[in-house]
């Protein structure tokens, strides 16, 4: 199982590259249509409406790395003063919540999707593409997010009822402030060659 | 009602259940208890409204904007040219840091990604000159909080998206408090080193010929600014097309610096998306919530509920203002906008206060958040970057910054024209 969590982990950085890339191809996009609106007063239109669904992918995509990654925010004020056993517990809990609030988005997500198919529905703009293309590949990301939210709440539910509350917290665990300022130390020695040309 | 959406909410909020959860589920409890309609059934077509929104493209390209910039190398060369221009103060390199953060800001629309920049630049020259610790990463905390306040902004962004105000007002609104908070915090700075000379530090040897020989360090920033802010009213730009073209000069930028390679790309995605995806998911339970809150009548039972109390609209006012202060202490900040706008907002306005105005108050309020203890996200950066040290040395020394903070909110409920003197003027 632990196994299938590590591939979980590639398979969700992949889609944050895939989600991310897409947002720079949207912002080149943009740019070209700025520019040639401007230049030529002409317009190929439908770049913003395609930047919109660049959004909607590329965040959908990043939601499953964003949870291994313990980037959704929790407030922790109380958190960090409880006992680890009672964390443990809050961090399932917690899982269990988003999952299940993601799990209405994905359901219908895939409702809204269904009827842009089943109706053939197009956007109002020139390029009027098909709305279910992009819908897609919303749901397709929202499903993985499902996948990986379901693999880490029973593997934390199997720590949870061995009674390895540490281990819950290493897997689902809120992040707490000395885990942040390790990360943030982590980032700064990775950029270490940027510190050159300070001022003396 | 009311009681209900506030217990269930903070309760909720306060057992760290994941905001986005959060909000979704204050929501469907809503909807189960006081609606006649099954609202649930729309929660697709509002996530995907939300998810493809045009205008909130913005906020991940602006974090993209911050994370190359981070990685350019730009930062440094505009410290050293504020070192320059401003270190003859008392309290030398400290003006340099509110002023590069004053920058930065300038091209920049988180105060985390300020303070972060800002602070991996600055760190090394506490011991170098002598300066008081405690005071010189204050600046940085409190410095890096214009981030948002001064535009661009992601905070304004999602503002504008949730109470439909106009972006452009709100950026324009932003300017002038953020160069008077500026000033602000560097006569605190200078009030510091006036009482106690040493804290100051050693005197930093410059002249003109240094100070002229590093202006075109200012230039990329200035360059980034001109594009990003000027496009909008220039008339050439959407904020989110202007905030594109931004990602495509910091990538050019940071091309001509040989600073872009596949990995630094891959980092700054990675961090891009992290945060992306934290700010949408959040925004999929706010917006179910706005939707239920008004299907259901709440925001007029809020209104009814404050007209009953019988305070002034003033007193309202800042009693709104005490809650985010309090809360600020405890709640990481976006979290703390997002949740709150959808009950908040409706009576402020409602009372009659000016929805751009009100936006700027929050900008301010989000920023005394970030450096008010327990849970200061400013404070951790700038601890983090430190490396060194306890936090609260951070907490104590962004403490008069706070105070700083206080007047700029006083000064702007006194004389809301700081804010609304600038878009009203160009709007006519």
């Amino acid at each position: 199982m632990d196994n299938l969590i590590t591939l979980a982990r590639k398979i969700a950085r992949a889609g944050t590259w895939f989600g991310g890339s897409l947002l720079v191809i949207a912002a080149l996009i943009i740019g070209v249509e700025v520019v040639i609106r401007k230049a030529f007063s002409l317009s190929i239109g439908g770049a913003d409406e395609l930047s919109g669904f660049a959004l909607a992918i590329g965040s959908a995509w990043s939601f499953a790395f964003a949870l291994m990654d313990r980037a959704h925010v929790r407030i922790d004020s109380l958190y960090v003063v409880l006992p680890t056993r009672l964390c443990a517990f809050l961090d399932v809990l917690g899982l269990m919540a988003l999952t299940g609030f993601m799990a209405l988005v994905t359901w219908f997500g895939y409702g809204v999707f269904e009827k842009s198919w089943a109706f053939g529905a197009r956007t109002m703009s020139p390029l009027a593409p098909p709305l279910a293309v992009p819908q897609a590949l919303w749901v397709l990301g929202l499903v993985m997010f499902m996948a990986v939210a379901l693999l880490l709440l029973a593997r934390a539910l199997i720590a949870l009822v061995t009674g390895d509350s540490r281990g819950v917290q290493r897997l689902i665990g809120s992040r707490t402030v000395a885990q942040e300022i390790e990360q943030e130390l982590a980032e700064l020695a990775r950029r270490g060659d940027a510190g050159t040309g300070t001022p003396s | 009602m009311i009681g209900v959406t506030v217990a269930v909410l903070l309760g909720l909020l306060a057992i760290s259940i994941p905001v986005a959860a959060v909000l979704g589920i204050v929501g469907l409890v809503l909807d189960q208890s006081y609606s006649i309609l099954p609202l649930y059934l729309a929660i697709g077509e509002f996530s995907w409204a939300v998810s493809n929104d045009v205008i909130l493209v913005a906020v991940p390209l602006y974090i993209l904007l911050g994370e190359i910039l981070l990685r350019s190398g730009i930062a440094e060369r505009m410290y050293a040219a504020m070192m320059h221009w401003m270190s003859w103060l008392p309290g030398g390199l400290m003006h340099s840091n509110i002023g590069t953060c004053t920058l930065f800001s300038a091209v920049s629309g988180s105060s985390v990604a300020t303070a972060a920049t800002i602070g991996t630049v600055a760190m090394g020259e506490i011991e170098k000159h002598g300066y008081n610790e405690r005071m010189f990463v204050g600046t940085i905390a409190a410095g890096g909080t214009l981030g948002i306040l001064i535009p661009p902004s992601i905070n304004m962004i999602v503002y504008g998206v949730l109470t439909e105000t106009s972006i452009p007002q709100l950026y324009l609104a932003g300017m002038i408090p953020g160069l008077i908070l500026a000033g602000l915090f560097m006569l605190t700075v200078i009030i510091g080193c006036l009482a106690k000379p040493v804290w100051g530090g050693r005197k930093i040897e410059t002249n003109w010929a240094q100070r002229w020989a590093s202006v075109p360090d200012l230039f990329p920033p200035f360059v980034i600014f001109v594009v990003v802010i000027g496009s909008i009213y220039g008339g050439l730009a959407t904020p989110t097309e202007s905030a594109a073209l931004g990602v495509i000069i910091a990538l050019g930028l940071a091309a001509w610096r040989r600073r872009l390679t596949w990995t630094m790309m891959r980092d700054a995605l990675e961090g891009t998306m992290r945060s992306t995806a934290m700010i949408m998911a959040i925004l999929l339970g706010a917006y179910f919530l706005n939707f239920v809150i008004s299907s259901i009548g709440l925001a007029a039972q809020v209104n009814a509920f404050v007209t009953d109390i019988g305070l002034t609209p003033m007193g309202t006012l800042l009693v709104v203002v005490a809650f985010y202060l309090v809360l600020g202490m405890f709640m990481e900040t976006l979290s703390m906008m997002i949740a709150t706008i959808p009950i908040i907002t409706p009576v402020i306005l409602a009372l009659g206060f000016d929805p751009v105005w009100f936006g700027i108050l929050m900008m301010l309020l989000i920023e005394t958040a970030l450096i008010t203890p327990p849970v200061g996200v400013n404070l951790y950066v700038v601890q983090g970057v430190r490396g060194r040290g306890q936090l609260h040395d951070v907490m104590i020394g962004a403490a008069p910054f706070v105070i700083a903070l206080m007047a700029m909110i006083a000064l702007l409920i006194a004389f809301p024209d700081i804010a609304l003197w600038l878009p009203e003027t160009l709007a006519r």
